[in-house]
């Protein structure tokens, strides 16, 4: 389709100093603000688009690649060191992340963390380069029905991380799909449970939820435990051994068949719009999990349970340019910004980009593969940046988090509102993780829970009611026996699981 | 193309700045003049907002801050917009029709009504068409509402309640029956058509790649008059189902404004969408170019659409 | 001793029941037609709610809640929190953040005045100089 002489002319384009210079800028932009609790990877990009506005187009698309990217990477960063991951996606990194923090390798962990990501977006940007149309096309086969079959199979992959009472876990996952019932209604656009308040209409704001459930309810766990006994965020003795300050390539090699795996379940869901980096990061972490011959070292500083979780996540974010780029179609709010820019730069994605702007696309594609090194390089650096600053006193990070959080949401959501709604949730993550219940299964009920409703609602007008009608779909039906299989299979695990643990 | 309308644009803006009455600079805000978005942030509405807000400040001086105040297509924004002292320096910016639907349906839950703003001016009107993929056995509302009744039914994805009314309406005209499929916006609209699980749907933009490059046509037009795009398409009124949409983009501020401030910024508005920058953003996201109405006009608009909405609604 | 599932477990069965008998009957409006009617989700999850509360109170885990203690702080945090924002509604950011930065630093033991101060002082300037200077983006 499109010839070799605008291909190279492309990455011609893109391979300069002065594009590099942005790119650069974008990756320490990124990865600072990804950072910064509160804050997180798409504010990066939306505070970084109006820098841009008086750009030529490709320094200023390859400034927003480098910040997308560098925000990947920088995302991970509090998840890991505090236990306060800012988006849900980075929640699975903590699982094993902050615990291998914990035990004094928090360079380790972070190491990890980068080369894992940076992986899993190499290997997406390599398929989106090479095989993005017929990806594309098959991502269109997907209908409500078939994604109604394929959020089941999620669901059911959950299954893998319920832990020891099934009946917890469905409390928790039914308390995420009613909060995320709140707003208008799928098809009827009637306001629902929003109680008078319009802000509520759209449902209640992600990042509110997001960093309430799981960074300020940390906080406000951790501060409790502090209390009167002030120490640093990380403790880590200068005595510390070499090898616990870097990942070897023999360690980076043993997770090669987990980031694989990661990194095609992020490319295959990042395909197709609306599913999220933030199941394509936790189905990694749960089949990695169950496939491993040691499951009970998960949880605990596994070094497999990082690179699952962040080659998914950022193998989203290549692959979500899929859908973009081939048929203009945003898969997740950063697409949808993405798009708000090449659209400010007279890019318009859609069947015709590859022809009409061929030269620029290419462009794009040499400014990501520059910004995966750039994010490697940069983030060598950064992570020791960082691992410096959570030294500091539990007393200052917490407060400065704090109102970075407040700062953060309330430039994200509208305003003090945001905030408010942040504060209940900071309260309700706390008390559900006191008594038990999971809070990763909640977020992850309520981030799927808009989508698996329309998609209900879609594939019913489609079959006229009649959901039997699903049968007749081979994808759906291989996924629903695919359900099935993975639920019982991973409730097996489980049980197997807790049997060692009590014998141990 | 491009280069041509931009030369264009220019040229129009030339003129404009020669024929335009100098107006007296003698009002400014006292700090942040903020521009509320009614929409979050990557739609066309904020990305229209955006670079309005960025004209403005180079053509004015004032600093314009731009934000995003989503919920209920603008409804949280102008409660909130409505609910504040005037003299606040805030505008709001939306969309009429999702404003004018919820005030029709739950006008008695709204803390405002048309009344409770100062209009300042309308930035664009969007287009909204019923297209189809190309391999549609059919090309226009006659035939396909033949198709629908040999086919028993067809399914159609709709985007927002008045394009549901509007099917309703053919529903009940022709005797047809229609499959409404809702989307998430018009990209998934455009999802539904090519992945083949809806013949039709409607687009409000989303659609000209696609008809650029042939792969959908258009249906009929869903607004008053014909699509500017595309002039030999009929419109539902004109296939003899009487119901449209004007979707307009429009700027307002709480009422009680001082009227030498609505003055400057209504003129600050008129000045900034001339600009060739403006007028490129507007041609992407609407496919038109950009149509101010003025203070009054706006109004008008604004009480013009209410009344039609109350009929498309049947209330 | 009582398991903490017990209590828990009450509560969702009371919120399941009050949500699909008092709740949604009153805060989702009735439609008619269609395919998808706009209570039959949240009402099935309602009772989904409600049946594994109830189960839960039957057949509990051992789980207990770690220490009285700490959830009493960590309420008192969450009002002081409360408070904070409730002030900055009224008087804004910039008076406010200082202070609350204060009290929590205060409450969690720090008694160093370089890290009272730089907590106090230089992370609000910090973050007022980022968020209206370097973004223009305005405060809460």
């Amino acid at each position: 389709m499109v010839d070799f002489a605008t291909i190279l002319a492309g990455f011609g384009d893109a391979f300069t100093p002065f594009n590099l210079m942005f790119v650069l800028f974008g990756v320490l932009l990124g990865q600072f603000v990804g950072a910064v609790p509160g804050i997180g990877p798409i504010m990066a990009m939306a505070i970084a688009i109006p820098f841009t506005f008086g750009l030529d187009p490709l320094p200023a698309i390859a400034f927003l690649v480098g910040v997308n990217k560098g925000g990947l990477v920088g995302g991970a960063v509090p998840a890991i060191l505090m236990n306060t991951p800012g988006t849900p996606d980075a929640a699975a990194t903590a699982l094993d992340g902050h615990p291998l923090a914990k035990q004094g390798k928090p360079l380790k962990a972070t190491k990890m963390a980068l080369f894992s990501s940076v992986t899993g977006d190499l290997f997406s940007d390599i398929v989106l380069i090479t095989v993005s149309a017929p990806l594309a096309i098959m991502a269109l086969k997907m209908g409500p029905i078939e994604v109604v079959a394929l959020m089941i199979f999620a669901f059911s992959i959950l299954a893998g991380l319920i832990g020891n009472s099934l009946i917890k876990g469905i409390i928790a996952a039914a308390l995420g799909l009613l909060v995320a019932s709140v707003g208008q209604d799928p098809e009827h656009y009637t306001p629902r449970l929003i109680f008078g308040y319009w802000d509520l209409f759209d449902g209640l704001p992600l990042p509110s939820v997001a960093i309430g459930m799981l960074a300020i309810s940390e906080i406000l766990r951790r501060m409790s435990l502090a209390h009167g006994n002030v120490k640093s965020g990380i403790i880590t003795d200068g005595s510390q051994k070499p090898e616990d300050r870097r990942v070897s390539w023999a360690e980076y090699w043993a997770c090669r068949y987990t980031m694989l795996r990661g990194a095609t379940i992020g490319t295959i869901l990042g395909a197709l719009p609306g599913i999220g980096s933030t199941a394509a990061a936790f189905m990694s972490y749960a089949m990695t999990k169950a496939g491993s011959k040691d499951p009970t070292s998960f949880g605990k500083g596994n070094l497999q349970g990082i690179a699952a979780s962040e080659s998914a996540n950022s193998a989203v974010v290549g692959a979500n340019l899929i859908p973009l780029l081939t048929l203009g179609i945003p898969g997740s709010v950063g697409a949808a910004l993405i798009i708000s820019a090449f659209m400010i730069h007279g890019m318009q994605p859609g069947p015709l980009l590859f022809e009409q702007q061929g030269r620029l696309v290419y462009g794009l594609f040499g400014a990501m593969l520059m910004a995966n090194f750039v994010n490697l390089w940069v983030g060598q650096l950064g992570l020791r940046f960082w691992t410096k600053v959570v030294s500091a006193p539990e007393s200052i990070i917490f407060s400065a988090a704090l109102l970075l959080c407040i700062v953060g949401v309330s430039m994200a959501t509208s305003g003090l509102f945001g905030v408010a709604i942040m504060l209940i949730f900071a309260i309700v993550g706390y008390l559900m993780s006191t008594f038990g219940y999971s809070l990763v299964i909640f977020i992850i009920a309520f981030f799927l829970g808009p989508r698996f409703e329309k998609s209900i609602a879609q594939s019913l007008a489609l079959t006229n009611g009649d959901l039997t009608q699903m049968l007749k779909s081979p994808v759906a039906v291989a996924l629903l026996l695919l359900s099935v299989v993975s639920f019982f299979w991973f409730l097996r695990k489980n049980a197997q699981a807790e049997a060692l643990e009590k014998k141990s | 193309m491009k280069l041509k309308s931009r030369i264009l644009a220019l040229g129009a803006s030339a003129l404009m700045a020669l024929s335009a009455p100098v107006f007296a600079e003698d009002w400014a805000p006292d700090g942040p003049l903020t521009i509320q978005i009614g929409f979050g942030a990557g739609g066309s509405t904020d990305t229209m907002g955006r670079v309005l807000g960025k004209v403005m400040k180079d053509n004015t001086g004032w600093n314009v801050v731009v934000e995003n105040k989503p919920g209920g297509g603008g409804v949280a924004m102008f409660t909130g917009l409505s609910q504040m002292p005037p003299n606040r320096n805030i505008v709001g910016m939306g969309v009429s029709i999702p404003v004018l639907v919820q005030l029709v349906n739950r006008g008695d839950q709204l803390p405002f009504d048309v009344d409770s703003f100062d209009y300042l001016g309308t930035v664009a009107k969007a287009e909204l068409a019923l297209v189809a993929s190309k391999d549609a056995p059919f090309d226009n509302l006659e035939e396909m509402v033949a198709h629908a009744k040999e086919q028993g039914t067809l399914a159609v994805a709709t985007m927002a309640p008045p394009q549901v009314l509007v099917m309703k309406q053919t529903e009940a005209k022709t005797g047809a029956s229609f499959n409404l499929v809702t989307a998430d916006g018009g990209a998934e609209v455009m999802k539904l058509i090519l992945g083949g699980q809806v013949l039709a749907g409607f687009g409000s933009g989303e659609q000209y790649p696609y008809l650029e490059s042939g792969d959908m046509k258009v249906i009929a037009g869903a607004n008053q008059s014909r699509l500017s795009y595309a002039p030999d398409v009929k419109t539902f009124t004109e296939s003899g189902v009487p119901a449209y949409v004007d979707p307009v983009f429009f700027l307002a501020m709480t009422g009680g404004t001082d009227p030498e401030a609505i003055k400057a910024i209504s003129a600050a508005i008129d000045e900034a969408i001339t600009a060739p920058e403006f007028v490129e953003i507007v041609r992407n996201a609407v496919k038109g170019d950009p149509i101010n109405m003025g203070v009054e006009g706006t109004k008008q608009m604004m009480v013009d659409g209410l009344a039609n909405a109350k009929v498309l609604f049947g209330k | 001793m009582v398991s903490a599932d017990r209590i828990s477990g009450i509560f969702f069965l009371l919120l399941g029941l009050a949500m699909y008998f008092v709740v949604n009957p009153a805060h989702i409006e009735a439609v008619e037609g269609g395919s998808l009617n706009p209570k039959t989700v949240p009402d099935i999850i309602s009772l989904i709610l409600a049946l594994c509360g109830g189960l839960l109170v039957l057949k509990p885990t051992t789980h207990q809640v770690a220490n009285l203690q700490n959830i009493l702080r960590t309420a008192g945090y969450s009002l002081l929190l409360v408070a904070g924002l409730f002030a900055m509604s009224r008087f804004g950011f910039e008076y406010v953040a200082p202070l609350l930065a204060f009290a929590i630093m205060w409450f969690i033991g720090e008694r160093r005045p370089f890290w009272l101060a730089f907590g106090a002082v230089g992370m609000p300037a910090l973050i007022w100089f980022l968020v209206t200077q370097a973004l223009g983006r305005a405060l809460p």
